[in-house]
């Protein structure tokens, strides 16, 4: 519904065996929904499926808005996603 | 447990809540002549649509194509996300419900860019376990409780909710000591409290005893032009016309009975534009004299939020075009309740078992 888009910054961080990301910081746009984020991930990592994580705690919705997740869920100002090749967080 | 039966006799009624259902086949399966009768099935609304499909698939596996896929549903060419409790799909996407519903099934060509990948109950359960976190961590600003539960505990607990078991449902859920699922925010805040509002020694008895965090779902559907009848509105055809958005309620601790029209301007304060607006309060003087008839919330941070629904009461009625969006209709579990109702009213009895409200809302824009 805001006219304006405010930036997100999300800090990727690998868990268990998965590989570490070059950049393992972006800025994406708060309009985004979070697939977009697993699939920038799955991109980057060369992964057809990887396990996606807000606060080494919960898969979010991947309808949800980036923005949301960080109001919700963000740390001093940043939005951690941490991310697996199998499932870390049951 | 006496009263807390009968202070959540809506709890009950939404988990034996369903939606009858009428599946046909996509004509593109269709192999045999004539073409199979479609499939006639009740849906539990807090279910999911995958967990239907081991009671529709004998209706139709003997005219399928060969072969094996992931079984997706449709409503009039939208895919419908998997993932979303059916009840709530019924109401976002049926205006004017229908019944029986008239979905599609479709046992091949899973449209993995419109759907998320399903792999059946697992998958259900799996999404259902995460919003539970997620919705455990908006309370408690962690997930501990869900992720110490026992193994055992979280299946039985799942599957309650797959058995639409409130009994066994509230016993498990009860292990998870979420806040407002015991007596503290809570049942005290029942009927009673709304018919003595005026007394303000009872409204600070019967207030949500503790500051708190609600999770909600928003479903929002907009419209640019006006519209009287449900049935005049247009089809949805794309998941990109609804704006999904997860906001919790921020529930204070100042003694006030906290409504749902409280909540709703909270969640989506555009919607309640500045109370000064002048044409508003020109017409509709009746605002100024029920603040008199209730001191106590005049005297109270709660002055703004009666007048809002008084101006949201005028806006539902007036037809008159604005800049300002103007809420048409808020649905939760099938009902459209009053903005009047205690919000912990609502939490109590129409939250779903992952601990989500999912709140429908039309809204005209322009």
């Amino acid at each position: 519904m805001d006219s304006e888009d405010p930036k997100v910054l999300i800090y990727f961080k690998a868990t268990g065996d998965a590989p570490i990301l070059k950049d393992s910081k972006i800025k994406a746009s708060g309009s985004n929904r979070f697939v977009k984020v697993i699939d920038h991930l799955c991109r980057q990592l060369r992964r057809e499926t990887l396990f996606v994580y807000i606060n080494s705690a919960f898969s979010p919705n991947p309808d949800e808005l980036v923005i949301d997740l960080y109001k919700n869920f963000g740390v001093g100002g940043k939005l951690v996603v941490n991310y697996a090749s199998s499932m870390a967080w049951g | 447990m006496a009263k807390n039966d009968k202070s959540r006799e809506a709890q009950k009624l939404v988990w034996e809540g369903a939606i009858p259902l009428q599946i046909h086949l996509h004509e593109s399966e269709v192999t045999t002549l004539p073409p199979p009768s479609p499939a006639m099935i009740l849906a539990p609304r807090i279910g999911y649509l995958p967990l239907l499909v081991s009671q529709i698939k004998p209706y139709f596996s003997s005219t399928l194509p060969p072969g094996v896929d992931t079984v997706w549903f449709e409503y009039k060419g939208l895919p419908l996300k998997w993932y979303i409790p059916t009840g709530v799909l019924f109401d976002l996407l049926c205006s004017e419900p229908e019944r029986p519903w008239n979905l599609t099934v479709h046992f091949r060509g899973y449209p993995g860019n419109v759907l998320s990948s399903c792999e059946g109950e697992d998958s259900v359960k799996w999404s259902f376990i995460n919003s539970l976190k997620e919705a455990a961590y908006i309370i408690n600003g962690n997930c501990k409780n869900v992720m110490n539960m026992s193994q055992h505990d979280q299946s039985e607990l799942w599957r309650s909710v797959l058995n639409g078991n409130l009994e066994s449902y509230l016993h498990f859920a009860s292990k998870l000591k979420f806040g407002f699922t015991a007596d503290d925010l809570s049942m005290k805040l029942n009927i009673s409290s709304l018919k003595s509002r005026e007394a303000s020694t009872e409204a600070d008895a019967s207030g949500p005893t503790k500051a708190g965090r609600i999770p909600i779902r928003l479903y929002i559907r907009s419209f640019n032009e006006d519209f009287d009848d449900l049935e005049d509105l247009p089809v949805i055809d794309s998941w990109d016309n609804i704006s999904y958005i997860n906001r919790p309620v921020e529930i204070n601790d100042d003694g006030n009975c906290f409504t749902l029209g409280d909540a709703i301007k909270s969640l989506l304060p555009e919607f309640f534009p500045n109370k000064t607006l002048p044409k508003d309060s020109a017409c509709s003087p009746n605002v100024k004299e029920n603040e008199k008839l209730e001191p106590e919330a005049a005297g109270s941070g709660a002055t703004g939020t009666d007048e809002a629904e008084e101006m949201l009461q005028e806006r539902l009625k007036s037809c008159s075009l604005s800049d300002t969006p103007e809420l048409k209709l808020i649905r939760i579990q099938g009902i459209e309740p009053k903005l009047e109702i205690p919000f912990a009213w609502v939490v109590n009895n129409l939250m779903n078992p992952e601990h989500y409200i999912h709140i429908i809302v039309y809204v005209r824009v322009g």
